[in-house]
């Protein structure tokens, strides 16, 4: 008997076909995207979709080969497409039954910067009125462990987390004693400017596995005009500070994060030279967010969508040319966006899921022992929005907490399968439900998405990436590499 | 304010795939629809700054209507296969409670 079945075997069995969900979007009269139910794409001429849509194909055009293989059409009756669909959609949202898995812990409000764009900070000394007492820690560690998450990261942030280090050590101490009996897999970061690193906290780092996470805006005459503090240094310290970590801890125990004001808008391939230099090669090209001093300072209102768009474009385009010329270096927006193109994992990011990432992606302890869904919702607050304010860990249960309808009322309204325009949208499976920036920006959960500046960024940047991922080579290349890491 | 009337065969188009392809275009125009003898005729008024542009922007909403149309298709005759594929996806996550 042959191992080999003949070619006929594979062909199809009927000439008849039934359409599968998908959805489409024209890029030009000529050139339409599909989209299955979980975000597998191709391209067809407008020509070509019009025979589809008129069920004028023959049976065995190579395009219904083609859109049988993406899972847009099957044969009747047949079940593995439906079966592989439900497979790729579980993987998509395997996330979801884990729940909250990052547990963000203010520290401290204080800090020695006075960044005109920072939301939170507080140029203080008063300790008692702007740190975390260890009482309410204790109580953002019970917390931390009601959620059935196995996966826990504590992130410490601010103001500047290292102006509470004790309480820093403190919670950790207590973290990873009460996780002997929880067995999960535990970690830390501290989310700090660097500039107060020194070897105590160097040493704690390393003795307790603690990653650092840092800004870094780019060259020093931008990074220091963003971010003022006295002795004007704080890009020397920033910069100091990740090659001492690099050197003491590893290279892979630091990495930085940019804020983009609209003086880096000019300025982006020495945006990406800075972070080579720094031996850095993941670099997240952010926008600004629409929260706290960063629109009370006009910094949002500066520039829009557009300019951003062409810093955004121009930053991808030398990313991919420096790995033209050999360098291995990762935009992160990208990659996080082509994970969910090119795979049927979803990397989790909070902006770009949908339910949205808000409570069931992140929790934020703030340092008075508010607790918000997500930390663009604590910063909201410090502009007399608490719409994501769940309740105070004094006063109410973790239940209370988390069927707050100030999570859940956002979560549903936001949620992109029943959202309008989102429903239908073709790129739906790579975006997100944002409830935290339209409330910050159009004062609901939802937006109007034909004028929402997070919609018109976002399907900008799905069809820049599916675009030179259909038409060049060499960045097929890398965003195949971007989407597997 | 630059104000169009376009009409659509009621029997060949839904409102609800008017007032979606409005409300993807709700940037540029708002509408006004009512029903006329057998057709939909949708009022249609655009920012002043389109003055130059509105043919082709009233153009470009008739296609809308139509791809909204294709959605709408689509919808309705995949909606059994994407539930059952739904209920695949989620039937053994422990997520259900199992009935009394």
């Amino acid at each position: 008997m042959s191992k080999f079945r003949l070619a006929e075997a594979f062909s199809a069995a009927s000439d008849e076909w039934e359409l599968l969900p998908f959805r489409f979007e024209r890029f030009s009269p000529e050139r339409v995207l599909v989209t299955n139910m979980v975000g597998e794409h191709l391209f067809l001429t407008g020509r070509e979709f019009d025979d589809f849509m008129g069920r004028r194909l023959p049976n065995d055009s190579p395009l219904v080969r083609r859109l049988r293989a993406k899972h847009v059409i099957r044969q009747p009756n047949e079940q593995l497409p439906l079966d592989l669909l439900a497979l790729k959609t579980r993987t998509r949202y395997r996330r979801l039954p884990m729940f909250t898995g990052l547990h963000i812990f203010v520290v401290s409000l204080r800090c020695e910067h006075s960044c005109p764009y920072c939301q939170v900070s507080r140029q203080s000394e008063d300790k008692a009125s702007f740190d975390m007492s260890e009482e309410t820690a204790r109580r953002a560690l019970d917390a931390v462990f009601r959620s059935p998450s196995s996966q826990i990261k504590i992130e410490f942030q601010g103001g500047e987390p290292l102006l509470n280090f004790q309480l820093i050590k403190d919670i950790v101490a207590e973290a990873k004693l009460r996780n002997l009996e929880e067995g999960r897999n535990l970690g830390f970061v501290i989310a700090t400017n660097l500039a107060l690193l020194d070897d105590e906290v160097l040493d704690f780092c390393g003795e307790n596995d603690i990653y650092l996470s840092t800004s870094l805006d780019g060259p020093a005459d931008l990074h220091n005009r963003n971010r003022p503090r006295p002795g004007n240094d704080s890009w020397e310290r920033a910069v100091a500070g990740i090659r001492r970590v690099r050197e003491t801890l590893g290279a892979d125990r630091v990495s930085a994060l940019m804020t983009t004001t609209e003086r880096s808008l000019d300025r982006v391939t020495d945006i990406v030279d800075c972070y080579l230099e720094q031996g850095l090669r993941e670099i997240f090209l952010r926008p600004l967010s629409p929260y706290g001093f960063a629109i009370k300072t006009k910094s949002f209102a500066a520039y829009d969508a557009d300019r951003w768009l062409a810093f955004y474009e121009e930053g991808l385009e030398y990313i991919l040319e420096l790995n033209r010329r050999g360098l291995d270096v990762t935009e992160i927006f990208a990659a996080i966006i082509l994970k969910k193109m090119l795979t049927n994992d979803d990397p989790g990011y909070v902006d770009l899921t949908s339910p949205s990432g808000i409570g069931i992606g992140a929790l934020v302890y703030n340092y008075d022992g508010d607790v918000y869904a997500s930390d663009e919702g604590r910063m909201l607050a410090e502009m007399r929005d608490t719409t994501f304010l769940l309740g105070n860990l004094h006063e109410n249960s973790w239940e209370e907490l988390i069927l707050s309808p100030a999570l859940l009322e956002p979560l549903e309204q936001s949620f992109t399968l029943s959202a309008p325009m989102c429903n239908e949208c073709a790129f739906e499976p790579y975006c997100g439900a944002d409830p935290v920036y339209h409330q910050a920006t159009s004062g609901d959960y939802l937006g109007r998405k034909p004028v929402s500046s997070f919609c018109r960024r976002n399907m900008h940047i799905f069809k820049l990436l599916l675009e030179r991922y259909e038409s060049d080579p060499f960045a097929r290349e890398i965003f195949l590499g971007w989407a597997g890491r | 304010m630059i104000e169009r009337d376009v009409s659509f065969d009621a029997t060949a188009y839904s409102a609800d795939a008017i007032q979606r392809a409005a409300y993807r275009f709700s940037d540029r125009l708002s509408l006004d629809l009512q029903r006329v003898n057998g057709n939909y005729v949708c009022t249609l008024r655009l920012k002043d700054d389109l003055a130059d542009q509105a043919n082709d922007v009233l153009a470009d909403f008739r296609n809308e209507v139509l791809d909204q149309t294709l959605r709408e298709r689509i919808r309705s005759e995949t909606e059994g296969v994407r539930n059952v594929i739904l209920a695949l996806a989620f039937s053994n996550t422990g997520l259900t409670e199992p009935s009394e």
